[in-house]
């Protein structure tokens, strides 16, 4: 970390106010600290600085032996300015001003000017930066450049070159944050378009996060074109449950319906980027197969009903025996988690419920502490195993790779196939399927100095990569395997070695599967397979399955349709109509993620609060409520009445939970305890 | 009669006939409405229209503007992409839905003034009197459709006769 090292400062004068600032830093960051504002397109901060646009020029001199200042006779461009000793920088000036008059009225030059019908106008950096520092008229009276119009660059992005301003911002994107360079510059002055090699389709994980980079109105959303002006829009905070990462976002929804999501700063988490997964797969909450109302089966047909009948009928099922069982899975908050475990715990009598769809166990104990998503970037060196992890955890994947690109981290991959990982790694060991634990034992044995060429012959890695790979191991290494090494064969002893090899992180998959483990689901006798397995051959009689479509996670298909068949009685709850809704002798309508309040726990145990964004649909209840109802009509006690008073419950019950509750969280999450 | 009889009621009545009699040599300043009707100023601001080029394509490029700048928060606008199928205005956007609630507007203009292609104006129809709530809210059809007080022309002009062919069509 360089928090320790001693950073070099130097003093410079911002608009006559001296600052002092490390030694470098670009001058566009240094005016900040004071509040100056100075306008940019194609600066980014997490971008390299290029320079294109040339709207952040300033004017600059240097304090002369005499006291007096002597200017640079061109005004300097700020983005690319590192800040030197005795520099002086005017921000306001006449000069600026009408620098920054021609910049604009340039950059106007060819932009078309249809913002009326552009899904940027209202929040674009252009219009903002004309209206505070533009000309009110151009003096441009010849024909502007005509181009194609809502070019379909990929299902997602839609390209308006007409409106592009050349900043180079998603081109830049492509290259040092995704990695993919699937975007690149054709053509020069004012013809120059971004646009992928070849026209071919813009191919990325994170093709999202060029739309909003994007200073104008060129790169668009195709899902959100047309949908809405941003004055038309509500915005809330929400936290995206797609994956277990937990990535903060802003959710924009008017009259009820979710039509955009965009990247939420916190630096723990997602710093600001977005995953296509993420930004485009909130569909569902739109879904025409929402659940309103409670269904119960009588006869063949499943009938709408009230709540109470169907927890009427869910009671005598799970009550009449203890051989019972719950599955889980997917994106449950921690509240819904916790009052499903105690209704089965205390009301049902029975313990297993299982909400991991692996081969085998996540590693037992759950509560070891996992270093953080943001320590990635620390590294000496990263070892990736049997992870795709643009795939997997694609934010992670990002951080992996801001590693490499910014701190010079040797990245090492371990897979079976090629992944997109491979593009950046130091080295690469391509395995043969299968043999995960043979090349993380080999792994152990060629640190200790141990031979490896037999491991060699059976991984197909030659044992000189094995050594070459060893020796970048130490003890600071960050070693990032998910869940989905738990589906190979020898998962548990490749885990097992590679714990001595650094820092082990086994992230899992799902949106809250790391806070189902702390919350003890999945402590029972039986797993996830085995309880369908029983479910198939008659021997359960009630199975609950909570906001989880097993046909989406369990691969062997046929295994859980005999089981959803053959079970005597099957509790659906669920936000929309699944694979196992035809199967359903009670359906319970629950909240998505975004229409209640809830706390989540992503893969490095950070817990963020997610405040209901939209109401409830029809009568669909947050399952800790339903939960909660069907507690008081077993056994009469004080009720539940919000998530907070749910999370002090769990609280108090899960020591890591403890003052962790939905009010007292902070708005970016806290780490559990 | 007394003195006091006269004073107090035959006096004040005379005096006041008297008033009521000059009067009747003025012009007449009201109307009788509805039969009659007077002219509207030329920038009186009622009933709003959706307008369109002479070609027939609308002008509504559906960019909510008009909503963003009323104040009253009275304006749904909803947009689509126009395809070369079905075209209705000229550009990339036309506004599917275009819905005002007349109980809400205070007829400011501003969304005249911030219309980008001209399509939305208030002209001089006043009479917007409805039985039910719902009618009110004034549908992109029922702005789009022929009216009378729609032109720029006074909206006096041809009423009676178009009230009775518009009576004529709904009977039959």
């Amino acid at each position: 970390m360089a928090a320790a090292t001693q950073i070099e400062t130097v003093t410079i004068t911002v608009n006559d106010l001296e600052l002092t600032v490390p030694k470098g830093e670009l001058i566009v960051e240094s005016v900040k600290r004071l509040g100056f504002e100075i306008p940019i397109f194609c600066y980014h901060p997490r971008m390299k600085p290029v320079g294109m646009c040339r709207m952040c020029i300033v004017e600059v001199g240097f304090k002369q032996p005499d006291g007096s200042v002597r200017k640079m006779p061109k005004p300097q461009a700020a983005c690319t300015l590192p800040a030197s000793e005795g520099m002086v920088v005017y921000t306001d000036t006449e000069a600026v001003h009408r620098d920054r008059k021609g910049v604009l009225e340039f950059l106007l030059v060819n932009h078309p000017l249809d913002c009326p019908i552009c899904d940027r106008g209202g929040e674009c950096p252009l219009q903002n930066n004309t209206l505070f520092y533009g000309p009110s008229t151009s003096r441009y009276v010849e024909i502007k450049r005509h181009l194609p119009k809502a070019y379909p660059l990929s299902k997602y992005v839609t390209l308006d070159l007409e409106r592009c301003i050349q900043c180079g911002r998603c081109v830049r994107f492509t290259e040092e944050i995704s990695g993919d360079s699937q975007l690149a510059f054709r053509f020069r002055g004012a013809n120059m378009q971004p646009s992928t090699f070849g026209l071919m389709e813009f191919e990325s994980k994170f093709s999202g996060n060029v739309i909003e980079i994007c200073p104008v109105g060129a790169l668009t959303s195709s899902k959100y074109r047309f949908r809405a002006r941003p004055w038309d829009l509500q915005t809330r905070p929400a936290i995206c449950t797609n994956c277990s990462n937990g990535c903060n976002v802003w959710m924009d929804y008017r009259v009820d319906k979710v039509v955009r999501i965009n990247g939420r700063t916190n630096e723990a988490i997602n710093e600001e980027w977005t995953c296509d997964r993420g930004k485009f797969g909130h569909d569902f909450y739109n879904s025409p197969d929402r659940l309103n109302v409670p269904l119960v089966r009588r006869g063949t047909a499943l009938v709408e009903t009230n709540w109470s009948e169907a927890y009427s009928d869910c009671i005598r099922a799970f009550t009449s025996s203890t051989n019972t069982a719950g599955l889980g899975g997917n994106a449950n908050s921690n509240e819904d988690l916790f009052a499903w475990k105690k209704l089965f715990n205390e009301g049902f009598k029975s313990n297993e419920l299982d909400y991991n769809w692996t081969k085998v166990a996540p590693i037992a104990d759950p509560t070891h502490a996992k270093p953080s998503i943001a320590s990635i970037e620390d590294a000496p060196s990263i070892l990736v195993f049997g992870s795709s992890l643009a795939d997997e955890l694609p934010i992670v994947f990002l951080r992996v790779r801001k590693a490499w690109f910014k701190n010079g981290a040797k990245v090492i991959v371990a897979h079976d196939q090629a992944t997109d990982a491979d593009s950046f790694a130091e080295l690469v060991l391509n395995y043969q399927p299968g043999t995960e634990a043979t090349l993380a034992q080999a792994l152990a044995d060629a640190k200790a100095g141990k031979s490896v060429e037999a491991a060699a012959k059976l991984t197909g890695v030659p044992a000189e990569k094995i050594a070459a790979a060893a020796a970048h191991l130490t003890s600071s290494t960050a070693i990032i395997t998910s869940h989905e090494l738990l589906n190979r064969p020898g998962a548990h002893d490749a885990l097992g070695a590679l714990k001595g090899l650094g820092e082990l992180r086994n992230y899992a998959l799902n949106a809250n599967d790391q806070g189902a483990a702390e919350i003890g689901i999945g402590t029972g006798t039986k797993r996830s397979a085995q309880i369908l397995a029983d479910a198939r051959d008659g021997k359960l009689d009630a199975l609950w399955l909570l906001g989880v479509d097993p046909f989406e996670v369990c691969e062997d298909h046929d295994l859980v349709q005999a089981a959803l068949e053959n079970v005597a009685f099957l509790v659906v709850q669920a936000h929309t109509k699944n694979g196992a809704f035809p199967y359903a002798s009670v359906v319970l309508p629950m909240t998505a993620p975004a229409e209640a309040d809830g706390t989540y726990t992503n893969a490095d145990r950070h817990i963020q609060r997610f405040g209901a964004v939209l109401p409830a649909k029809g009568e669909a209840k947050p399952a800790w409520k339903a939960f909660s109802e069907i507690s008081l009509r077993l056994k009469p006690g004080r009720p539940w009445f919000n998530a907070d008073e749910v999370g002090r419950a769990l609280g108090a019950e899960v020591a890591a939970f403890a003052n962790h509750s939905f009010n007292q969280l902070p708005t970016e999450g806290l780490p559990l305890v | 009669m007394s003195l006091g009889i006269y004073k107090g009621i035959v006096k004040p009545i005379t005096s006041g006939l008297g008033i009521t009699y000059r009067r009747l040599k003025h012009k007449k300043v009201t109307v009788s409405y509805p039969e009659e009707m007077r002219e509207q100023f030329p920038r009186t601001r009622w009933r709003h229209f959706l307008t369109r080029y002479e070609s027939g394509l609308e002008r509504c490029i559906g960019c909510s503007l008009c909503a963003g700048a009323c104040p009253a928060r009275c304006i749904n606008v909803v947009a689509a992409e126009n395809t070369d199928e079905a075209r209705y205005s000229p550009g990339e956007r036309y506004a599917v839905r275009y819905e005002i609630n007349m109980i809400r507007c205070i007829f400011c203009g501003y969304c005249q003034d911030a219309c980008p292609t001209g399509a939305i104006v208030l002209r001089k129809n006043f009479e917007l009197a409805d039985y039910h709530r719902e009618d009110f809210i004034y549908t992109k059809d029922r702005l789009l459709e022929e009216y009378p007080g729609q032109s720029d022309e006074p909206y006096t002009s041809n009423r009676k006769e178009w009230a009775e062919a518009r009576a004529d069509e709904k009977r039959r």
